[in-house]
C-alpha cells in the first residue's frame, strides 16, 4: 500500500464531471487535467462526448459516457440508442444505469436484456453497469452482478453519485467476490481522498470514478510517510453503509433493511457508544 | 545560487554598522532559507543567556529561495527569542514584504543592537539606509506604513510595529502590508526594544531561476492543485478562514468562555457565513495567491481586514461575545496598534474567568463587548487594566494566584481548538517549539478537515508520528518560504520539485523532510538549553482532568502522557524530551 505507483493509480481513475451545471468550459478543463495527470478516461454526460473526444484527439485519455443517467429509468431502446450515439461520437467506455426499480421487483430477465442491449449497441466500447448499490440489498447486489456478467458487461459499478449514498468498501467487496477476477469493479460516489481510494482498491475495485482524482494523486505522494493509523480501517461503523442510511433519502424498506443490519451487527455493542 | 540573492546583512543599530554575513553552501543545503536559515543564524549568534529584550539579541528577517516566484511566496519569517515564552520564536507573515525584501537584493536582514533614537530601515535596491523615525514613534501601524510609503516610494512594502511594540508588550506583532501580521510570540516587542519602528523594502532585482519554463508549468499545476482541493479551492476562497467557526463549533470544540465550554451558542452570528452576509466588502490576496482568504470588511464606523478565524474566536467566543461588529472593531484595533489577537483575546478571557472566580479586582463580564476596544487599547499602551493584561495570560494568572486559569503552553495562549476534541492537535500544542501554537503541526487538517486523509480525532494511535511528520514538513515549507495553506493541496514531493526547479538542486523528499527535522531539533535544542523539557510539554490541567459537559467532544480528556512517550521515542529524544546525541549527530547538529 505504501509503495503505490502514482502513474498506475492515475490509470485507475475515471476523471469525472457529470453535474448538470457544468458547461463546456468545465469539460475542457477536465480534459486538460486528465491529460496532464494521466487519468485513464474522462467520464462525461452524453451531450459532452463529442466535445471531449475533440479535446482529447491527440491524447491517450479515453472518453467514457454515462447512459440512462442518473436514474436508469429510460427504456432499453433509448439506452441502447444513447450508447450507440455516444460510441459514434467518440466514447470508448459506456457507464449505463440499470432500472433499479425493476431490479427491486425481481424482474431479472428485464435487467439482463436491458444490459445486453446496451453491450451490443456499444461494441467495441466497454460497458460498466451501474447498480446504484445504495438502493439494493446485499442479495440484490449479488444478483445484479451475476446478471451483468451473464449479459456480457465488462465492469460492474457501484453508484451514480446522485443516489442516497455512494461507494462503500462493503459493496465493492461483495461485487468483487461475485464477479470474480476477470470482470472490472468500479467504485464511484463520495471518493474524495487517498484513504477512500485505497479502501476501495483494497476491497477489490479496479477503477475509481471521482472528481477528486487530482487531490487523490497528490495525497498518494504522502503515503510513503503514512503510519498504519492513517490507513487502517477506523471504527468499522464509520465505513459501514448502514451508518449512511438516511430516513429522508432511502425508501422505507431499505431504511429498515439497514437499520436491522445495524441492530444485529457484531460491532454495535462495542462501538455504538462512540457515535457522534 | 539560483533562487537566492546571496546577500545576508547584519545591521547593528547601536553603531549603525552594516556587515555582510557569508554562509556556506552546506548551510544553505541543510537549512534552505526562511525559518531554517533564521534559526541556524540565530542559534549560532545568540547564546541562551541573552534576554529577548537585550540590545544584543538578534532579530532576523528572512526570505527563502522560492520567495517572490510563485503563488503565496510573498511571505517572510522573523526569528528571535520570544519575550512571551522565552523559547526561540519564528513568526511568519504573508502579504508582499518578503518579495519586496528579496527583490531589494537580500535573503536575510539581521538586526542587532539598539538605536539611541527611533529609526527605520530603508531597504532599497541593494542598499540599506538607517533613517530617523522620531516622527513615527507613537503612530499606529497603518499611519506608519502610509507615511513611510510617502517618504520612500508608494510601491514599497513596509513591516512595522505599532504602539504595542514600542511599549514592549510581550505579545506585540509586526505588521506589514496594512493588515498582515507576524503575530505570535512578541516579535514586535523585540523590534521595539531596538527602537526600530519599521523596515521599508523596495527593489526591482531579478530572482534567478534554474528552469524558468518548468517553473511556469509548475505554477499552472499549482493553480490546478489549489483549485481542486476543497479547502483551498472553495472554503477558504468563499468564506475565508472563519469558515471554520461553524465547523469547529459543530464538533463541540469551539472554545467558549476561556475553554470552559466547547460549544458557543452564538457561533452562527460570528461565522464566516455571517461575515459574508454582513460586513464583507471583498477578498484580499497575498502575493499571486489564488486563494485570497483575506476579508476586506466594514463596520458602521470603521473599515479594515478580518477578522480571521482565530481572531473572531479570541475576541468573540473566548470572551462569550457575540457582537460581530464589536469583535471586528477590536480586531482592527489589534492590527492598528500591533497586537497578536490570539494572546490579546485569550488573556482578556483569562481575566474574565479570574473575575468570575473572585480572583481579579476589575469587573470583566462574559459577553460584555462595550469596552472591548478600549481594553485592547489599554493593553497596547499598558495603562489602567491594560498594565495587568499586557502580561499575557500565564503571568496574569500567576499574579492573581490561579495559574491553572491560563490556557497556554510555555506561556503562549492556545488558539481556537479545544484539545479535548482532537488528540493529535493536543499533542501538537504541547510539543510546539513556540508554545501553544497551531501552526507548527496543523492536525486539524486531518482530524477535522480530512486533508490529506481523515484520522480519528479521538484516537491517540499513530498521532505521535503524524504530529512529528507534520512538524518537520511545516518547518521545511517555512524554509522555502510558502504559505501553510498550500499544505492542504500540495504534497512534500511537489514542494521538493518546486525547490529543485528554482535552485537546480537535487533534493529528494527524504532530504527535504530531514531539513525539517534538523530545524525542529535545532529549535528544540535551543529551548532545552533555555530550560524547557518534558515538564513544559504539557497542557493546562483543564484539558487533562476536566471533561466538557456538552457537545460532540463531551466526556473526553487529552491522553497526553501516552502520546508524549511515543512522540519522544519517535523523535529519538530521551524520556525528558531532550534530543539524544544520536539524533543530533544524524542531523549534523
Amino acid at each position: 500500500m505504501r509503495d503505490i505507483d502514482i502513474d498506475k493509480l492515475a490509470k485507475m481513475i475515471d476523471h469525472t464531471e457529470l453535474k448538470s451545471s457544468s458547461g463546456e468550459g468545465k469539460i475542457k478543463d477536465l480534459c486538460v487535467e486528465a491529460d496532464q495527470f494521466g487519468f485513464i478516461t474522462v467520464c462525461v454526460n452524453p451531450v459532452n462526448v463529442k466535445f471531449a473526444a475533440g479535446q482529447l484527439k491527440d491524447s491517450d485519455v479515453l472518453v467514457c459516457s454515462v447512459v440512462g443517467f442518473p436514474l436508469g429509468m429510460n427504456t432499453t431502446e433509448i439506452k441502447a440508442l444513447e450508447a450507440k450515439k455516444a460510441v459514434e461520437e467518440g466514447a470508448a467506455e459506456i457507464d449505463m444505469v440499470i432500472n433499479v426499480g425493476a431490479m427491486r421487483d425481481g424482474k431479472h430477465d428485464y435487467i439482463k436484456a436491458d444490459i445486453e442491449a446496451v453491450v451490443k449497441a456499444s461494441a467495441p466500447a466497454h460497458v460498466k453497469v451501474i447498480l446504484e448499490t445504495c438502493y439494493l440489498t446485499d442479495e440484490e447486489i449479488i444478483k445484479a452482478c451475476e446478471l451483468s456478467v451473464e449479459a456480457g458487461a465488462h465492469f460492474v459499478k457501484t453508484s451514480t453519485g446522485f443516489g442516497a449514498f455512494g461507494a462503500f468498501a462493503h459493496h465493492v467487496k461483495l461485487m468483487r467476490e461475485t464477479v470474480g477476477p476477470d470482470i472490472g469493479v468500479k467504485a464511484s460516489g463520495g471518493i474524495s481522498n487517498i484513504k477512500d481510494a485505497m479502501r476501495m482498491i483494497n476491497a477489490g475495485a479496479t477503477r475509481l470514478g471521482t472528481s477528486a482524482g487530482i487531490v487523490i494523486l497528490e495525497g498518494a505522494k504522502l503515503l510513503k510517510y503514512a503510519t498504519d493509523s492513517w490507513l487502517e480501517p477506523e471504527i468499522p461503523c464509520h465505513t459501514c453503509p448502514a451508518r449512511s442510511a438516511s430516513i429522508a433519502k432511502l425508501p422505507k424498506a431499505l431504511y429498515q433493511y439497514y437499520t436491522n443490519k445495524c441492530m444485529k451487527c457484531e460491532y454495535r455493542e462495542k462501538y455504538n457508544k462512540f457515535y457522534e | 545560487m539560483n533562487g537566492y540573492m546571496d546577500r545576508i546583512i547584519k545591521i547593528d543599530l547601536t553603531t549603525g554598522k552594516q556587515e555582510e554575513i557569508l554562509i556556506s553552501k552546506k548551510i544553505k543545503r541543510e537549512f534552505i532559507g526562511g525559518r531554517g536559515l533564521g534559526v541556524k543564524l540565530y542559534t549560532d549568534m545568540c547564546p541562551v543567556k541573552l534576554d529577548p529584550l537585550d540590545k544584543e539579541n538578534a532579530l532576523i528577517f528572512s526570505t527563502g529561495p522560492i520567495t517572490g516566484l510563485i503563488q503565496t511566496a510573498g511571505r517572510y519569517q522573523i526569528t528571535s527569542r520570544s519575550p512571551l515564552t522565552g523559547t526561540i520564536i519564528t513568526s511568519s507573515s504573508g502579504g508582499f514584504f518578503g518579495t519586496a525584501m528579496k527583490k531589494a537584493g537580500f535573503d536575510c536582514l539581521i538586526v542587532t543592537g539598539k538605536s539611541e533614537r527611533p529609526v527605520y530601515l530603508d531597504v532599497n535596491d541593494g542598499k540599506i539606509t538607517i533613517k530617523q523615525a522620531t516622527h513615527l514613534w507613537g503612530a499606529d501601524t497603518h499611519e506608519t506604513m502610509k507615511i513611510i510609503k510617502q517618504e520612500i516610494n508608494s510601491s514599497a512594502s513596509v513591516a512595522c510595529i505599532g504602539p504595542a511594540g514600542e511599549n514592549l508588550v510581550p505579545f506585540a506583532a509586526v505588521m506589514n502590508d496594512k493588515d498582515r501580521a507576524a503575530g505570535r510570540g512578541g516579535i514586535g516587542a523585540v523590534m521595539g526594544s531596538k527602537n526600530l519602528k519599521a523596515i521599508s523594502a523596495f527593489g526591482k532585482k531579478d530572482i534567478s531561476v534554474h528552469e524558468p519554463e518548468a517553473l511556469k508549468k509548475m505554477i499552472s499545476t499549482l493553480n490546478t492543485l489549489i483549485d481542486k482541493n476543497p479547502v483551498t479551492g472553495k472554503s477558504l476562497q468563499l468564506l475565508g478562514t472563519s469558515v471554520l467557526v461553524n465547523v469547529i463549533n459543530e464538533h463541540g470544540m469551539y472554545p467558549t468562555s476561556n475553554f470552559q465550554k466547547g460549544v458557543f451558542n452564538d457561533a452562527e452570528g460570528t461565522s464566516g457565513e455571517k461575515i459574508a452576509e454582513s460586513i464583507l466588502e471583498g477578498r484580499s490576496a497575498c502575493f499571486k495567491c489564488p486563494i485570497a482568504c483575506g476579508r476586506k470588511t466594514r463596520t458602521s464606523t470603521r473599515s479594515g481586514e478580518g477578522p480571521e478565524y482565530e481572531s473572531v474566536w479570541a475576541l468573540g467566543a473566548q470572551l462569550g461575545i457575540n457582537d460581530l461588529e464589536k469583535i471586528t472593531e477590536a480586531n482592527y484595533t489589534c492590527n492598528e496598534l500591533g497586537l497578536d489577537t490570539i494572546t490579546t483575546g485569550s488573556t482578556i478571557g483569562c481575566a474574565m474567568e479570574l473575575y468570575e472566580k473572585n480572583a481579579f479586582p476589575e469587573k470583566l463580564i462574559w459577553g460584555d463587548s462595550d469596552n472591548l476596544v478600549k481594553i485592547v487599547e489599554d493593553i497596547a499602551y499598558k495603562r489602567g487594566i491594560g498594565k495587568d493584561l499586557a502580561l499575557g495570560s500565564k503571568k496574569l494568572a500567576e499574579k492573581y494566584g490561579k495559574p491553572e486559569i491560563a490556557m497556554q503552553v510555555k506561556g503562549m495562549e492556545i488558539p481556537a481548538y479545544d484539545p479535548r476534541g482532537v488528540q493529535g492537535q493536543a499533542l501538537s500544542f504541547a510539543t510546539s517549539n513556540r508554545g501553544g501554537c497551531h501552526m507548527q503541526a496543523y492536525m486539524i487538517s486531518s482530524e477535522i478537515l480530512g486533508s490529506p486523509v481523515f484520522t480519528d480525532r479521538y484516537s491517540v494511535d499513530g498521532k505521535a508520528e503524524i504530529v512529528a511528520l507534520l512538524q518537520d514538513i511545516s518547518a521545511a515549507v517555512d524554509s522555502l518560504v510558502l504559505c501553510r495553506f498550500l499544505q492542504f493541496a500540495v504534497s512534500l514531493d511537489t514542494f521538493k520539485e518546486i525547490l529543485n526547479i528554482v535552485t537546480g538542486s537535487d533534493y529528494s523528499e527524504d532530504e527535504l523532510l530531514k531539513v525539517g527535522s534538523r530545524i525542529y531539533n535545532l529549535e528544540r535544542k535551543y529551548n532545552v538549553e533555555a530550560g524547557f523539557d518534558r515538564k513544559d510539554d504539557t497542557l493546562p490541567a483543564r484539558f487533562l482532568k476536566e471533561e466538557l459537559k456538552e457537545g460532540a467532544s463531551r466526556n473526553r480528556l487529552v491522553k497526553l502522557d501516552e502520546m508524549l512517550d511515543k512522540y519522544y521515542e519517535y523523535r529519538n529524544w530521551d524520556k525528558n524530551g531532550v534530543p539524544t546525541d544520536k539524533i543530533m549527530k544524524e542531523l549534523g547538529l
